[in-house]
């Protein structure tokens, strides 16, 4: 067990500063509260560190199998890190979180990131519950972290509720699982099910049940309901992490079940346990993400809940890549979410920016936004990269991370998926470009101009922009890194 | 248990169809019926009527002296009158719940007796979780309080049930950190292990064991006090406030229930700590070995009689308290159990493991 | 013998468990909820687990369900509240999909064969030793998160109770 200490280095040090800003909480006034996004974020980069130095380690399973360390933990280790970091900087000096208990806000938030990690990590159906519930804990309570406003509250209910509902069906479908083969580890079943039969429906039954409390996590449909008034009544520098966050968390979970327990490596590739219909029933449940994602996303007036279907439309996108099923879709996945990661977080953070000054958020206040003053102008390019990003327009990233989703897809013999999903993108321009367009060519409504913000927030947002754009042009060296990224 | 059942299934032909587990089962029905009956009933009985005697001396009154000599059957008196009274449901209240909630209460205080031991063979049951048991077991009549506060409609009812309930459930902790300070030293949670761990001399005893344990009986004690219900800490029942707090509504055999669960109670705290703390029903080996000269029905009588002077050395202490103390406010009770209390449960059981850690070291040591 | 205790308790918590969604009063239903969980614990106890038989009655019929019975009755949530909340259609598709489903777990699980379910049980089985050893061997990680994500969750709990710095 002490060996084991190493693979879990990162989390140690996670669960450290966790413990040691709640503690610190007790001891420290009211006046010096500016220290805890500073300990979160050197606790976080720490993490980031000793991910790195971890990395070289061969896979391995650990703590009695309760988790393992591969590579694609490492990697899933650094986007939930560096998600970690830019909620950091984006909610230190937000206007929306003033009153907001600072110390709380970012303990909980590392808390938070910490939950991810080990759900990333989790071999075991207990862990795989424990963390999922921890990081939908922490999601309801920093939802709800504005206290005395009425849709903040609101929001957390509701997601209380689906999250209720939906882990409570997810711990159901596991005991089926479990009572099925008898294993609660996720090779444990892959094995059990490559030896013997079992019941069909059952095992069907089973996985629907699991798949709700993933799908929850991801906001895949039928499971989505929650995400637009959750994103809409959270607090914007919560939905930002939100957004990319825990839906990460949630991929991660659902590569290793459907990799883990659901299909074994053979000698010609991954091969799905022969359980009729796994491909149909998840190319049905991402074709159905992503078109309702888009259908809805075209009707927004708010640019919250614009860009929450939009993150159920990406979801549905990388949905797609389970159906393939083959080594392709998690460098695939990966490779996405991380470039999802930069470009909808930088998305959230325009908003935030313009939203802090201009006093709404809805989408007409971005009209005229490049007219607002030599700053707006700069931001309103920015914005436009990450929206050419989001849709998938070439020199963006996002085009970059949709050719490797789509390429897996084709790879697998899936045409007609792939197809539906080009086209999908293709709806998405519409209201993604929308926004470009009354930057540029509306009035804005007042003459009220864009001042410059804090400078961790300017900075941020135009490296990420720059990051944008650099993957788009060079994304070799990441794609090497993710392509080397081998589930245990 | 398997002697009885041997020599049953061998008189009786008609046993020896049954599955053997049925005839355990219904054994420990029937002897924990007996328990019932012959026990705890006429112990809560005869309790009640010593309670109200030392009250009297307290206040310098009398007290029950009419029904026999000195007044002794006055319990029977009370017990057949209240049998005869009539059973008044209140139009209001939730009827199925009214009923129901002495029961549960009943049922939750009974169902401890089964682990408590009178003698080194006298148990209904010795469960290996024993003491765990006990305290899971009493859990249930918190339960039945609040059922019995909501169900009678009426405001000083329910204050009564949820203070007693947030009493018994706060008093828990320092209660359950107590016993494990007891558990840790015995290394085991079997009511009667735990005895046989101790000696028949008080400097055996587990009170004296360490200086941590005094300390840890008196924070049991106190918190067995308020799961109780028992003054100084009767905040549940206060009468100048509450009139009679959760049982205001009861009448007849429904609210003897809850009386009988009080003094039934009352003989579970001195039983526990007698058999925690002050060595159970050890004798001196030197008696033992006489009295297994005589009989085992004397060495269990012994036992028996050096269990239940022990207990109902605690059980007057408890009286007398009550007739001393004057009762603490709802917040009062609760900074003593979370202020006070938990930490010193901390100190006391955390402090202990401790300190054998340290002891295991100087083993090690010395063992290299 | 055993098998009619089985029966007699899970039919019990079956039961009681069906009393819960159908009582309308907030309060029979959470009392009929510690009859579902007192069920459970009585099937772990013929399970020969007696700890952990102990153990949910402690916590759940003794502790969590007392604060239910708290927040009910701190709330005071009547008959007329609930009766406002009418969901005839979604009960209907509820009722249909839990039949399905019950068929269906009847039909699968029935005919499976018993090596996955009669174990090897040691004389130690069920005893606080082993159920330690386990919790603090084999499944510590879990153990710790649980303690973790308790702390995050008072926390957090508080945090929201909280009244608004002013």
């Amino acid at each position: 067990m002490k060996q084991d200490l190493i693979y879990f280095l990162p989390e140690l040090i996670v669960s450290i500063t966790v413990l040691f800003l709640f503690l610190l909480d007790c001891f420290i006034g009211k006046r010096s509260r500016r220290i805890f996004p500073v300990i979160a974020f050197i606790g976080i980069a720490a993490m980031m560190l000793a991910n790195k130095s971890s990395s070289p380690l061969p896979s391995a399973r650990f703590f009695s199998d309760m988790m393992v360390f591969d590579h694609v933990s490492v990697l899933f280790k650094y986007i939930f890190g560096l998600a970690g970091l830019i909620a950091i900087v984006i909610a230190n000096g937000s206007h929306e979180l003033e009153k907001v208990d600072k110390a709380n806000y970012f303990t909980l938030l590392t808390a938070l990131v910490l939950g991810m990690m080990l759900l990333a990590n989790a071999h075991h159906f207990l862990m795989i519950y424990l963390s999922l519930e921890m990081v939908s804990l922490l999601s309801y309570i920093l939802t709800g972290s504005l206290q005395g406003s009425r849709r903040s509250s609101e929001a957390s209910l509701k997601y209380v509720i689906y999250g209720g509902v939906a882990s409570g069906i997810m711990a159901y479908g596991i005991s089926i699982l479990y009572g099925l083969t008898g294993s609660m580890t996720l090779t444990g079943v892959a094995e059990f099910l490559r030896m013997n039969a079992v019941s069909k429906t059952a095992l069907y039954t089973s996985v629907l049940m699991i798949m709700a409390g993933f799908g929850f996590k991801v906001a895949s449909v039928p499971f989505h309901m929650w995400c637009p008034d959750v994103y809409e009544g959270a607090p914007t520098p919560f939905t930002a992490f939100l957004s990319v966050g825990p839906k990460a968390a949630g991929f991660a979970v659902l590569l290793r079940f459907f990799f883990g327990a659901l299909s074994q490596t053979t000698t010609s590739g991954i091969e799905p346990i022969k359980i009729i219909g796994l491909p149909a029933l998840l190319g049905g449940l991402s074709i159905a993400t992503m078109t309702l994602g888009n259908l809805a996303a075209l009707q927004q007036k708010s640019m919250k809940r614009l860009l929450a279907y939009s993150s159920i439309a990406h979801a549905g996108y990388m949905l797609l890549a389970l159906v393939a099923l083959n080594a392709e879709a998690v460098t695939g996945v990966i490779f996405y979410l991380s470039v999802y990661l930069l470009m909808n977080l930088g998305a959230f953070l325009v908003l935030i920016i313009v939203g802090d000054q201009l006093g709404s958020e809805d989408i007409s206040v971005f009209q005229g936004l490049s007219k607002r003053g030599p700053f707006a102008a700069l931001l309103s390019i920015v914005m436009t990269v990450f929206m050419f990003s989001l849709t998938g327009i070439p020199p963006m990233a996002g085009f970059i991370g949709k050719f490797y989703l789509f390429g897996s897809v084709i790879k697998s013999g899936h045409y007609t998926l792939a197809v539906i999903g080009m086209l999908n993108s293709v709806v998405s321009l519409y209201y993604y470009i929308r926004v470009v367009k009354i930057m540029y060519f509306d009035e804005p409504v007042d003459g009220r101009n864009l001042t410059t913000p804090m400078v961790s927030h300017a900075s941020t947002v135009f490296a990420l922009a720059l990051l944008t754009i650099y993957l788009g042009l060079f994304w070799n060296g990441l794609a090497n890194i993710v392509g080397q990224a081998k589930l245990f | 248990m398997e002697k009885i059942v041997s020599y049953l299934v061998g008189h009786c032909e008609k046993l020896q169809h049954l599955p053997e587990d049925f005839i355990y089962l219904a054994l420990q029905v029937v002897a924990g019926l007996l328990v019932l009956m012959l026990f705890v009933a006429p112990f809560a009985g005869i309790i009640s009527f010593v309670e109200r005697r030392i009250a009297a001396r307290v206040m310098d009154r009398v007290g029950p002296n009419r029904v026999g000599p000195q007044g002794i059957f006055q319990w029977l008196a009370d017990g057949v009158k209240s049998l005869l009274k009539e059973d008044i449901i209140p139009a209001q209240a939730d009827s199925v719940l009214f009923r129901l909630a002495p029961y549960l209460v009943f049922v939750g205080m009974f169902a401890a007796f089964v682990v408590v031991p009178f003698s080194s063979g006298l148990i209904v049951a010795d469960l290996n979780i024993g003491i765990f048991y006990l305290i899971a077991v009493t859990s249930i009549v918190v339960v039945g309080i609040m059922m019995s506060g909501w169900a009678s409609n009426n405001k000083y009812s329910l204050l009564g049930g949820m203070r007693s309930a947030a009493q018994i459930v706060s008093y828990e902790i320092p209660a359950g950190l107590s016993i494990l300070a007891v558990v840790i030293l015995s290394g085991s949670l079997s009511i009667q292990s735990i005895i046989k761990a101790q000696g028949a001399y008080p400097w055996q005893w587990f009170l004296f064991q360490n200086p941590l344990m005094p300390i840890a009986f008196i924070s049991l004690f106190i918190a067995s006090l308020a799961e109780g219900n028992r003054t100084p800490f009767d905040i549940p029942e206060a009468e100048s406030e509450l009139v009679s707090g959760y049982s205001t509504e009861y009448s007849g055999m429904r609210f003897v229930f809850f009386y009988f669960e009080e003094w039934a109670n009352l003989y579970l705290i001195a039983a526990v700590s007698t058999a925690l703390f002050l060595g159970g029903w050890n004798l001196p080996s030197a008696v033992v070995s006489w009295a297994q000269t005589k009989g085992d029905v004397l060495l269990h009588l012994l036992q028996f009689l050096t269990f239940f002077i022990k207990a109902m050395v605690m059980v007057f202490i408890i009286i007398q308290l009550r007739w001393t103390l004057p009762r603490v406010r709802v917040d009062q009770l609760m900074a003593l159990c979370w202020k006070y209390l938990t930490p010193i449960g901390f100190v006391v059981s955390l402090g202990w493991q401790l300190g054998w850690l340290y002891f295991l070291r100087e083993c090690l040591w010395s063992v290299m | 013998m055993q098998l009619a205790f089985f029966y007699f308790f899970s039919g019990l918590s079956i039961l009681s468990a069906l009393f819960v969604i159908f009582f309308r009063n907030t309060l029979s239903a959470a009392i009929a909820l510690v009859v579902t969980l007192f069920g459970v614990a009585c099937l772990f106890g013929l399970l020969e687990a007696h700890f952990l038989a102990a153990m949910q009655v402690l916590v759940y019929a003794g502790a969590v369900m007392v604060l239910f019975l708290f927040v009910i009755m701190l709330m005071n949530l009547g008959r007329e509240e609930l009766l406002k909340i009418k969901l005839a259609f979604l009960g209907i598709i509820g009722v249909i999909t839990g039949v399905c489903l019950a068929i269906l777990l009847v039909t699968r699980f029935m005919g499976l064969s018993a090596p996955l379910l009669s174990l090897d049980l040691g004389v130690e089985y069920g005893t606080v030793k082993s159920v330690g050893k386990l919790l603090f061997g084999e499944y510590l990680i879990p153990f710790e998160l649980t303690s973790i994500l308790l702390l995050v969750a008072i926390i957090g709990a508080i945090t929201l109770a909280r009244k608004p710095q002013s």
